[in-house]
C-alpha cells in the first residue's frame, strides 16, 4: 500500500462514521424539513404519494396571517425568554461570578458555586412538573402562601401566565451564565489585578477598568447563547404548562411540536415553524462566525 | 492574597447576595424532597411549608414498583452509556483526521459540524420522526440512540479537533518515521493523550443525554424503551393529583443525577465553560 493511499484510506475511515451519522440525522433532516414546508404533506407515505403537492409559501402565509396569531404569541414568548436572559440572568450571573472570582467572600466559594449551578443539571421535565405543583392550581404552594397573607384569597386563573414560567427560567439558568463568566474572569492574569491594587485601585475601578474590558467578547457570546437557549426551550414549558392556558405560554418549539404531534396534525404549519427556527439559528451562526473573526481568540 | 482589606459593608452585602441566591436555588429542591415523605392527605390538609408530623416512607416502594422505575432507570443508563462511548470515540477519530491529516475537504466537513452546535433539535423533529418510521425502527432503542449520537457529535468534534491541534506535530511525525500507520498513531498515541478532553466530552454528553426528553418520548411508544424523564408526572392529572406520589417520583428521578453532579461537579462546570464559550 502506498503512503498516499494509506493516508487517504485512514482519513476516510476516521472521518466517515461521524460524517455519515451527522449528515443523515442532522444535516439531511434540516433540508428535508425546509422542503416539506413547501408542500401540503400531512402524514402518511412520503414517496410515491400522489396527493403531495408543491404549494410554495402557502403554509408560511397562513402561519403569519391566521386569525389567532398563535405564531406571534410563541415568537413573543421566545423574545421574553431572551429578555429574561439578557436583563436578568446575564447581569446576575456576572455579579455572582465576579464575587466568586475576586474571592470577596473568605469561605465557601466552591460551595456557593456548586449550589447555584445545581438546577442546571436537573432535567427540565422534573423542574417543570415540580413548579407546576408549586405555582398552579387550588392545591398549590402559591395558593397556600396567598392564604397565609390574606385568609380570604380565592383561587383565580392567572392572567399573566408567562410570568411564572419566566421566573422559573431565571431561577434555573442564572448559574449557567455565572459559570461562563467565572471561567473567563479566572483567565485574567492575577498579576495585573495585583499590580492595580498595589497602585491603590479600589474594587470598583478594578471591575470597570480590568474585568469588564476583558469580558467584552464574552458578553456578546452570552447574548448569542441566550438566543439559542431560548430557541431550545421546550421541556420546561411542556411539563410546567403544556403551553396553556389557550397557547399563551407556548414558545416556537412547543407550537411546532403541538402542531405536528398533538391533536389533528398540521405538518405544513409545523414544518414552516421549524424552518423559521432554522433560519434564526443560521443568522446566529453567521453572527457568531463574524464575531469570531473580529474578536479572534481573545473571545475565549 | 486574601488578607486584603475589604470594607465590612461590602463584605456583608456580598455575603447576603451569595447566601440569598443559594437559599433561593436550593430551597425548592429541598422542599420537594420533604414533600415525598407526606401522604397525599397530609399534603393537602396541613401547611405545605411545614415538615411532616410523621415521616411516611410508603411512597417510595409504591413509586419504585408500581411506577416501574427500574425499567426507566435501566433505559436511561443504556441511552447515556452508549451515547457517551460512541460520541467520544467518533469525535476523537474525526478530530484527529481534521487536526492532523491535511486534506482540503477538512475545512468544509469541520464547518458542517460547527454549524450543528447552534442548531435546535426541535427544528428537525418531524423529518427525524418520518425517517425513523420509514426505516422501521420506531419504538426501538436504536431510534433514540442514533439521533443522540449524531446530536452529540458537533460539540464533540469541535472539542476534540481543538484539543488534538495542540498536540505537537513532531511527536506524531517521529512515530510516522518509525513506520507507524495513521490508525496506529490514533489508537496508541492520540486517543490516550486525549483523555482529558474525552472526559470533559463524556460528562457534557452524559448530562445532556440523561436529561433529554422530547426525542426519547417521541421515538418510543412503550414504557419498555422510555427513560427517567418520561417517568415523572404520571401522578398529576387534570382530575386531581396524588401529590405524595408525584413528589416521590420526582425525588427518585433526581437522585441519580444529583449523585453524579456531586461527584463530578468540578468537571461538569469546567466542561460547560469549555463547550459553551464558542459556538
Amino acid at each position: 500500500m502506498t503512503i498516499q493511499r494509506e493516508k487517504r484510506l485512514s482519513y476516510a475511515v476516521l472521518v466517515l462514521p461521524a460524517v455519515i451519522i451527522y449528515l443523515s440525522v442532522v444535516a439531511f433532516p434540516t433540508i428535508f424539513s425546509i422542503l416539506l414546508s413547501l408542500t401540503n404533506y400531512n402524514g402518511g407515505a412520503i414517496f410515491g404519494n400522489p396527493e403531495i403537492q408543491f404549494v410554495g409559501l402557502k403554509s408560511y402565509v397562513w402561519m403569519f396571517t391566521e386569525p389567532t396569531g398563535n405564531f406571534y404569541t410563541a415568537l413573543g414568548n421566545n423574545l421574553l425568554i431572551v429578555a429574561v436572559s439578557v436583563f436578568g440572568q446575564i447581569p446576575l450571573g456576572f455579579i455572582l461570578a465576579y464575587i466568586l472570582s475576586r474571592k470577596l467572600i473568605s469561605k465557601g466559594n466552591s460551595f456557593f458555586q456548586t449550589m447555584i449551578y445545581l438546577p442546571n443539571v436537573i432535567s427540565p421535565i422534573i423542574i417543570g412538573v415540580l413548579f407546576n405543583a408549586i405555582i398552579y392550581g387550588r392545591n398549590s404552594v402559591l395558593m397556600e402562601v396567598r392564604r397565609l397573607i390574606n385568609p380570604d384569597a380565592v383561587f383565580t386563573l392567572n392572567t399573566t401566565p408567562m410570568v411564572p414560567v419566566l421566573v422559573v427560567i431565571l431561577w434555573m439558568f442564572t448559574g449557567f451564565y455565572m459559570i461562563i463568566f467565572l471561567a473567563n474572569l479566572q483567565r485574567i492574569d492575577p498579576a495585573i489585578i495585583e499590580a492595580a491594587r498595589i497602585d491603590g485601585a479600589k474594587e470598583g475601578r478594578i471591575l470597570w477598568h480590568i474585568s469588564l474590558p476583558a469580558l467584552s467578547g464574552v458578553i456578546v457570546t452570552t447574548a448569542i447563547l441566550a438566543i439559542s437557549g431560548s430557541l431550545k426551550t421546550f421541556d420546561l414549558i411542556y411539563a410546567m404548562t403544556s403551553g396553556g392556558p389557550a397557547g399563551q405560554t407556548r414558545v416556537l418549539s412547543l407550537y411546532m411540536y403541538q402542531s405536528a404531534f398533538q391533536g389533528a396534525p398540521n405538518y405544513p404549519l409545523a414544518n414552516a415553524i421549524s424552518t423559521v427556527m432554522v433560519l434564526i439559528s443560521i443568522v446566529l451562526i453567521v453572527i457568531t462566525r463574524r464575531l469570531g473573526k473580529t474578536f479572534g481568540s481573545k473571545e475565549e | 492574597m486574601d488578607n486584603r482589606n475589604i470594607s465590612l459593608p461590602t463584605k456583608i452585602i456580598v455575603y447576603i447576595i451569595m447566601i440569598a441566591f443559594t437559599v433561593l436555588t436550593v430551597y425548592p429542591i429541598f422542599w420537594l424532597v420533604i414533600q415525598s415523605f407526606k401522604t397525599n392527605t397530609v399534603y393537602l390538609t396541613t401547611n405545605k411549608l411545614s415538615l411532616p408530623a410523621s415521616w411516611y416512607v410508603g411512597n417510595y416502594p409504591f413509586v419504585w414498583i408500581q411506577g416501574n422505575f427500574f425499567t426507566f432507570f435501566v433505559n436511561s443508563v443504556i441511552y447515556a452509556a452508549v451515547t457517551v462511548v460512541a460520541v467520544v470515540i467518533l469525535s476523537n477519530m474525526a478530530g484527529y483526521a481534521f487536526a492532523k491529516i491535511s486534506y482540503k475537504i477538512t475545512k468544509f466537513l469541520h464547518g458542517l459540524f460547527i454549524v450543528g452546535i447552534l442548531l435546535t433539535l426541535q427544528s428537525i423533529l418531524i423529518p427525524l420522526f418520518l425517517m425513523v418510521n420509514a426505516a422501521g425502527i420506531y419504538n426501538t432503542r436504536l431510534a433514540v440512540l442514533i439521533p443522540y449520537v449524531a446530536l452529540g457529535l458537533p460539540m464533540g468534534v469541535y472539542l476534540c479537533t481543538d484539543f488534538i491541534k495542540s498536540i505537537h506535530d513532531e511527536l506524531l511525525e517521529s512515530a510516522r518515521i518509525d513506520g507507524a500507520s495513521f490508525m496506529k498513531i490514533f489508537t496508541r498515541i492520540v486517543f490516550p493523550m486525549c483523555a482529558p478532553v474525552s472526559g470533559t466530552l463524556a460528562i457534557i454528553t452524559f448530562t445532556g443525554t440523561w436529561n433529554e426528553f422530547v426525542l426519547m418520548n417521541l421515538m418510543t411508544a412503550t414504557e419498555k424503551y422510555k427513560a427517567i424523564p418520561a417517568a415523572v408526572g404520571r401522578y398529576s392529572g387534570a382530575l386531581g393529583s396524588d401529590y405524595g406520589k408525584l413528589f416521590t417520583s420526582l425525588t427518585v428521578a433526581l437522585i441519580p443525577i444529583l449523585i453524579f453532579y456531586f461527584i463530578f461537579r468540578n468537571q461538569i462546570t469546567k466542561g460547560v465553560a469549555a463547550g459553551a464559550v464558542k459556538g
